[in-house]
């Protein structure tokens, strides 16, 4: 087998320098004047504190997105600001774009369809099984219910707006045309802040709705304005029961008596705000139980949502100390609000939101102080987290060279998918449904993690041996058809330059997108 | 007062009689002296979410039962298949666990009815990180118990001695000693682009530097060869009709593959999500009665799988669930809980331990099952009897938890 070199020069003896100032000379990108500063600093190599600029590209690429499309790599290169400024321009992009409705392709129309209609789906397909069950039981001999071949496929918007919504999340996290790489990374982290289980029933046809209509509107504005969004939307009330969350009491079907269900309410306190020592008791679980009676689902409301009186506990509660539903108080409906306000306001939440914020962007230990100052912030703003991601986006620990962060399995994903469909451009479907399924061996499905608590993305729960290996199943797969990626390889070390220019030619945009380089962000 | 067994109480007290003095009793000496884990393999099942113990073992016979619990309570025991399987004149099983009744006539599995952490916090994610550590009285990331177990047997060991299967990096494997983690389901048995001689030399070069990450991958590129291997005769019995590798007890059957072939393996790990039941859970059928069937199913493979005499399998969960029913036909969050034991040597067909009935004074808080023991006196029993494991190390991998002589019969002797 003959191994022509990767690059049109001779690899031994050659300096990074030269190196890098070849694969620079090739590319579209490049601009006049801007090549000389790059090639005399290598991304690999340690350089104090600072990272060069080929590394602060990478980073801010797949931190601030995914991967580094050559639309973006131009934009930063040609920014005044450099990197940094590039950044904070472009939280107030995503901001702007977080405004706008998004760009779903009509093959995902389920996603964003208005949640009367979704409801209405559901319901025509439950009907549908439950007859096709009666027939078949009609049929059966002695009572024994057989599948019949002539029912119907009752099961199919159920399974596919559940694809539909995942699919969704792969496109956008990968395809800047479609989604603006930014605001991807922030549904990704506050639709898992606020996580829903798309393998229960009655939330799955639901999870796509929210991350596009609860989430992604809300990413940059305030806290407390995403919390009530996810608090009011079908996919929350079901999946932590706030559906039904009724007051002690309540009349129910067949002479049943119905009342509190805790469940949204200890996680609201424990996930969503002040965090598991934040300071709150079982009784103030109990409390905000009853605080939010009657918030449940309306399948007619455009909203999904709506307020039950008769459902509400209307006697007084008393939630961290704050009395809610009594005399001259908040009553009914305004209780839940106020009461989610309160807690948004909490230092515990601050802190809670600080940390979680800069473990996922700068580090899975980040420094106090960055925690500190972003906390502080989120104090000072009333919970503005895009002034929060601008504070993030400009500290010297986003861009310090410690701050180390290697990529999940959907960071993964994301990342290989859109590198991929760069070079050997498509129908998007079949790479698609490979990230899906590869996500689904990795452990980290779209939408699919059961509890509220949300994903981890440190390197202690996903850099393992065999599961590090799957990855270069992906690789290989997405890279069918792809040439060598240039667009990749500026940012990556001499060593694994020298290694891939020694592969046979077609093996290439495989071993790029398997490399270790590629495996961090 | 530190976990001290009277077995290595009665050792202590023969070698200070022998005129060892009382160095023969420090720590360092025992370790020197006692070989750990010599015989025993470990297999623990973490129900996440809570399981409902009081649906799973039904306290049948306590009137209180059915009042608490007016649409979810399992029926008394009268033969049929919707009501509870009797074990004695206070227990049954659910009818869906009703594959574990011979196991229980057989002798092999035991029950502590009221087990769980002394730390009372009702959150599933910190009273997890709980159970995965040993140390329910702080929330740091120390290592996982089992991991400090495996360390004890192979201090500096250059190949994995724990499995676990399903979870990308469960918290209790965590820790120095190497663990293996494979994927649920077919994908654990594929070697994918590694089967290709020139792709697995191509990628081992690119990962041919001495970092963590490269590491990594050349140890993963290793194991998951062997996996797909070992696994390939497990799959090919499978399509067989020997049942498939989907579900829990799918995984048991690989877990108990992947062991077998590599007896350094003796660590294993399984769990298994979808029991935090807050609405509509069911009674002898619905949503906790399917999963229960599926936990039936696994426990059974598991106990065919590892029936060596000095083999365990321990099932429990992060805390049980409340006495009474809630508004929406389902139970929260709650304290004490059952634990299971399976194996030969567990002294089964018994229930063990305390257990005080469901009357309004007897409950944690008036909602819940109480602790009456505490997880890790549970668990040390076994772990000193079956794998010779001295006080000095049960008290390094407990600290703070006390010996529980009230369930030294858990384990038979001899």
């Amino acid at each position: 087998m003959t191994r022509p070199p990767l690059l049109q020069f001779p690899a031994a003896g050659l300096s990074r320098a030269a190196l890098l100032a070849s694969l620079l000379a090739g590319l579209a990108w490049a601009t006049p004047g801007s090549g000389a500063g790059l090639a005399s600093a290598s991304p690999a190599a340690p350089s104090g504190t600072q990272l060069t600029d080929v590394q602060a590209i990478w980073r801010a690429t797949t931190r601030l997105g995914y991967w580094p499309s050559p639309e973006q790599v131009t934009a930063i290169r040609v920014h005044p600001g450099g990197a940094r400024g590039w950044a904070l321009a472009e939280v107030d992009r995503a901001f702007d774009t977080s405004r706008e409705p998004a760009r779903v392709p009509e093959a995902l129309h389920a996603v964003t369809a208005p949640l009367p209609t979704i409801f209405a789906e559901v319901r025509r397909e439950r009907e549908a099984r439950l007859l096709a069950a009666q027939t078949a039981q009609d049929a059966g001999p002695m009572g024994v219910v057989v599948p019949s071949a002539a029912a119907p496929a009752v099961d199919s918007y159920l399974r596919t707006s559940g694809q539909q919504a995942a699919a969704w999340r792969m496109l956008g996290c990968s395809d800047p045309s479609i989604e603006h790489p930014l605001l991807a990374r922030l549904t990704e982290f506050w639709f898992n802040h606020l996580n829903v289980f798309a393998g229960r029933a009655t939330v799955r046809p639901f999870t796509g709705h929210y991350a596009v209509h609860a989430i992604r509107p809300n990413v940059l504005g305030r806290f407390e304005d995403l919390l009530i969004a996810s608090a009011r939307h079908p996919a929350m009330l079901f999946y932590l029961d706030q559906n039904q969350n009724v007051a002690e009491g309540t009349p129910g079907l067949n002479g049943r008596v119905r009342g509190l269900n805790e469940n949204y309410a200890r996680e609201l306190l424990e996930l969503h705000t002040l965090g598991v020592d934040g300071g709150y008791t079982q009784q103030d679980v109990r409390e905000l139980a009853r605080v939010l009676t009657g918030w449940t689902v309306d399948p007619a409301a455009p909203s999904g949502f709506r307020f039950v009186s008769r459902l509400h506990d209307a006697g007084g509660k008393v939630v961290l100390g704050r009395p809610f539903g009594g005399e001259g108080l908040a009553q009914g409906e305004r209780e839940g609000v106020e009461a989610i306000a309160m807690l948004a306001a909490n230092r515990a939440t601050a802190r809670r939101i600080a940390l979680r914020l800069a473990r996922f962007f700068v580090a899975d230990e980040p420094p106090t102080a960055l925690v500190d100052r972003l906390s502080a912030e989120y104090l000072a703003t009333r919970g503005d987290l895009r002034r929060m991601m601008r504070l993030l986006v400009a500290s010297p620990e986003f861009w310090d060279p410690a701050n180390e962060l290697f990529k999940t399995p959907y960071d993964f994903a994301c990342s290989a998918l859109g590198a991929s469909a760069q070079a050997a451009p498509g129908n998007r479907a079949p790479g698609i449904g490979l990230a899906l399924s590869f996500l689904v061996a990795a452990g980290q499905p779209v939408n699919g993690w059961q509890t509220p608590d949300g994903y981890r993305t440190d390197a202690a729960t996903w850099l393992s041996p065999e599961a590090l290996t799957r990855r270069a199943d992906l690789a290989a797969a997405l890279a069918r058809g792809m040439g060598d990626p240039e667009y990749l390889l500026v940012f990556y070390g001499p060593r694994t330059l020298e290694r891939l220019g020694r592969l046979p030619a077609g093996t290439r945009g495989a071993l790029a997108l398997a490399a270790p380089d590629f495996m961090r962000k | 007062m530190p976990l001290r067994s009277p077995n290595d109480r009665r050792r202590l007290l023969r070698a200070l009689l022998a005129g060892g003095g009382l160095a023969a009793g420090a720590p360092r000496a025992f370790a020197q002296e006692a070989p750990a884990m010599q015989r025993g393999r470990l297999v623990v099942v973490f129900l996440r979410g809570a399981c409902d113990g009081l649906s799973a073992l039904v306290p049948w016979s306590d009137p209180e039962y059915a009042r608490l619990r007016p649409s979810i309570a399992i029926a008394a025991p009268d033969g049929t298949a919707s009501t509870a399987i009797g074990l004695d004149g206070r227990f049954a099983l659910h009818p869906a666990l009703a594959p574990l009744l011979p196991l229980w006539q057989e002798g092999t599995l035991a029950v502590v009815p009221a087990a769980g952490s002394p730390n009372r916090t009702r959150s599933h994610f910190e009273a997890q990180h709980h159970w995965e550590t040993g140390l329910p009285d702080q929330s740091t990331g120390a290592p996982g118990w089992l991991n400090r177990l495996a360390a004890f047997d192979t201090p500096r060991p250059s190949q994995p001695r724990l499995l676990g299967v399903g979870e990308a990096n469960p918290h209790i494997l965590s820790g120095a000693v190497r663990a293996r983690l494979i994927p649920r389901g077919a994908a654990a048995t594929r070697a994918g682009v590694f089967g290709n001689d020139t792709a697995r030399e191509a990628l081992l070069e690119l990962y041919g530097d001495d970092d963590r990450l490269s590491r990594a991958f050349r140890d993963g590129v290793e194991s998951r060869l062997m996996s797909s291997k070992e696994l390939a005769a497990e799959r090919a019995a499978a399509d067989n009709g020997a049942g498939g590798v989907a579900g829990l007890a799918g995984d048991a059957r690989q877990l108990a593959a992947l062991m077998r072939a590599d007896p350094a393996l003796r660590i294993g790990f399984l769990s298994a999500g979808g029991w935090d039941t807050h609405v509509n859970q069911g009674a002898a059928t619905g949503q906790l009665a399917s999963r229960l069937s599926g936990l039936a199913a696994a426990l059974v493979q598991l106990r065919r799988d590892f029936d060596r005499p000095g083999d365990l399998v321990l099932v429990f969960s992060e805390f049980g669930r409340t006495c009474a029913e809630n508004g929406s036909r389902g139970t929260d969050h709650g304290r004490g809980n059952a634990m299971w034991l399976l194996g030969r040597q567990v002294a089964g067909g018994r229930v063990h331990g305390r257990w005080e009935g469901l009357a309004p004074g007897n409950l944690n808080e008036g909602r819940d099952l109480p602790v009456l023991h505490d997880f890790r006196a549970v668990i040390a029993q076994p772990i000193n009897r079956l794998f010779g494991l001295p006080d000095s190390r049960l008290a390094e991998l407990f600290p703070g938890a006390a010996w529980d002589a009230s369930l030294d019969a858990l384990v038979r002797r001899g």
